[in-house]
């Protein structure tokens, strides 16, 4: 049985007028990734800074690793990595001196810490930059050496808040794969935030959506997209040749089919039940050529807008 | 406390290897061998003052104490002003915080490190003006001379630290170094020059001195049959009352606390209160012990100012939010 490594209840963070976060309950178990996914401003950040203790809850409390948040904030700070959003460096030292100076903070013992930082620096590819000050350091590399910094505790838990921010494609993708090699080969719990989708969807294994400061949804990426789908129907994509308008038609008067349209020469269904056979049968009684056929599959951003819209209403 | 001295070691690191720092030891360093050589020849032009005249001697411009009250506030704004802010700019306050440490070694840490800097700089100062005067002189100070040095070595260094707690209030309390640079510069001519005036105008309504005619009595005609002006008894009682008015009012600034202390120490009466009124009496020397007496309270206050800015950034500090990017 997996066990939770995150577990907040009714965490809450207000500002003046604006709950930030809101009566939050998420749960994390131990091996997961989990994504935290949500529009600008819906509290992502703020409930990291709340984990990590760099900021005081209004109410409500949370226990990450074993410890609670507001008694027990160092030794959450001891077994939990983070990668701060638009993490900073020290620019005038080297990318070595920037990691060392993090593992001192850890006590970590001298030879142990350098031995550590070399072979982070290798694990981040990063290894001939080492000696090199960090202000020369691309956006990409100034993120790999943060996943550096946020490992050298060797810790339980990392968190990475919007890790893959503007980076290019490739950059995002090296992001990932080192996520998900971590989460693989180290069993390491990783919580991501991001307002990527298709990072998220790409990454994680769960996922909980948050729209101002409250938990709207949380589950795994799977069950969601099975739970959107049957919630909306089946919807499935037709190429065709030779179709015409009469076609479309006699589709439409099909017992079963809610809805059709067709954009870009791909025609779209919607149907209340199973009713691929009989919409093929018409579309070959009137002499039309199917190209292509494929069930639309929601992808996490269906489920995110439904869900956004659902929040704000 | 491990905390305090991991931060403790990267900030020693950090303030050595800075360019800052070695302008400040160059300005400073240039300054002193300048005060130096001033003191030197206002002892060779007032041969009955002792050595310790090397440090309030002013034979053309500053002695080494306004050097002090003048630039002080600098080198103590300029090493703390952007001890936390600077931090919180660029992201790495958050990524230091989540590590296993708590809040306070990182201001320890680095007030540590900045007392330890302006240490450095007092002790190379004094040392390089002794150096420098001693081989131009050619005798030293006495023991109790040495004794006075070391007391104004360590008030130096406290009132050098106490610009220093300020500066890091004011990294603290602001969120960008330019306005904390600017809260440093404000405050830095507020002390030095603003205070100073307003004593002078405040002493001028409250004691507004009678008309030109009145301020002398009917002169006695001497042999030459010349006119000696001679300064009339109550016009002497008016200055003297504007005088304690505006050295009270100038107390309010640390600078004026400090000259009156080191003055103090260095057996030297109260050479000035602030611009522009220099006392016609410098030569009033006290002893060691009678000058601490004297300036206790001076020391006292700038003690105290030292640990309401510390105490006053540990608990916003403590408190503040720790967001990346500010």
């Amino acid at each position: 049985m997996s066990k939770p490594i995150i577990e907040t209840k009714d965490l809450t963070k207000i500002y003046g007028d604006i709950r930030a976060v809101d009566h939050l309950n998420l749960t994390v178990d131990e091996g997961e990734i989990f994504g935290l996914l949500g529009p600008n401003g819906a509290g992502k950040t703020t409930t990291i800074i709340l984990l990590m203790g760099l900021s005081m809850p209004t109410a409500g409390t949370a226990i990450v690793v074993g410890h609670d948040i507001i008694r027990g904030s160092k030794e959450v700070r001891r077994s939990v990595g983070l990668l701060p959003e638009a993490a900073g460096y020290y620019e005038d030292l080297t990318a070595e001196k920037n990691l060392e100076y993090i593992g001192q903070l850890n006590d970590l013992p001298k030879i142990e810490c350098e031995k550590r930082v070399s072979e982070l620096l290798e694990e981040v590819g990063l290894t001939d930059w080492s000696k090199v000050k960090v202000e020369k350091f691309s956006r990409g590399m100034k993120q790999r050496l943060g996943i550096a910094q946020a490992l050298i505790k060797r810790p339980k838990l990392v968190i990475f808040d919007e890790p893959t921010i503007g980076l290019d494609p490739a950059g995002t993708k090296e992001i990932r794969d080192m996520i998900l090699k971590l989460n693989r080969e180290q069993g390491l719990t990783v919580m991501m935030s991001s307002h990527l989708l298709h990072e998220i969807q790409l990454t994680c294994t769960s996922v909980g959506i948050l729209n101002k400061g409250k938990m709207i949804v949380e589950d795994t990426i799977e069950n969601l997209a099975k739970l959107f789908s049957e919630h909306q129907g089946m919807n499935i994509e037709f190429k065709l040749h030779n179709a015409t308008p009469e076609l479309y038609k006699e589709i439409e008067g099909i017992d079963g089919v809610t809805l059709v349209n067709q954009q870009n020469g791909v025609l779209n269904v919607g149907m209340k039940r199973d009713v691929t056979i009989e919409v093929s049968k018409v579309i070959t009684k009137y002499g039309a050529e199917i190209l292509l056929m494929k069930p639309r599959e929601y992808s996490l951003e269906d489920i995110f807008m439904k869900y956004y819209e659902d929040g704000v209403r | 406390m491990a905390g305090s001295m991991t931060v403790f070691r990267k900030e020693m690191a950090d303030q050595f290897g800075s360019k800052r720092f070695l302008i400040l030891l160059g300005i400073i360093g240039l300054l002193s061998i300048m005060s130096a050589y001033q003191g030197v020849e206002y002892l060779k032009n007032n041969p009955q003052r002792g050595f310790l005249a090397i440090f309030t001697g002013q034979e053309f411009g500053f002695s080494f104490i306004q050097l002090m009250v003048f630039f002080g506030p600098i080198i103590g704004l300029a090493l703390g002003f952007d001890a936390i802010n600077k931090e919180r700019t660029s992201g790495t306050l958050s990524t230091v915080l989540s590590q296993p440490i708590f809040r306070d070694s990182v201001l320890n840490g680095k007030f540590l490190a900045g007392t330890v800097a302006v240490t450095t700089l007092t002790i190379s100062t004094i040392g390089l003006m002794i150096g420098l005067a001693i081989p131009m002189l050619g005798f030293g100070p006495t023991i109790d001379g040495a004794f006075s040095i070391i007391s104004l070595t360590l008030l130096t260094i406290l009132y050098l630290a106490f610009w220093l707690s300020l500066g890091t209030l004011f990294s603290v309390l602001t969120k960008k170094t330019s306005t904390s640079m600017l809260a440093s510069v404000g405050t830095w001519l507020t002390c030095v020059i603003v205070i100073s005036i307003l004593a002078s105008l405040i002493a001028n309504a409250m004691v507004p001195l009678p008309s030109f005619q009145g301020t002398f009595t009917q002169g006695n005609r001497t042999q030459g049959g010349g006119f000696n002006p001679q300064i009339s008894p109550e016009y002497r009682a008016l200055t003297e009352q504007r005088f304690t008015i505006q050295s009270t009012i100038s107390k309010v600034s640390p600078t004026n606390l400090y000259s009156e202390a080191a003055s103090a120490i260095l057996g030297v009466a109260q050479s000035r209160a602030g611009f522009g009124i220099i006392n016609t009496n410098p030569t009033r020397t006290l002893t060691l012990s009678q000058g601490l007496a004297a300036s206790w309270a001076n020391i006292a206050a700038i003690a105290v100012g030292l640990v309401i800015c510390f105490v006053a950034s540990y608990i916003k500090f403590l408190r503040s939010e720790i967001r990346p990017g500010g």
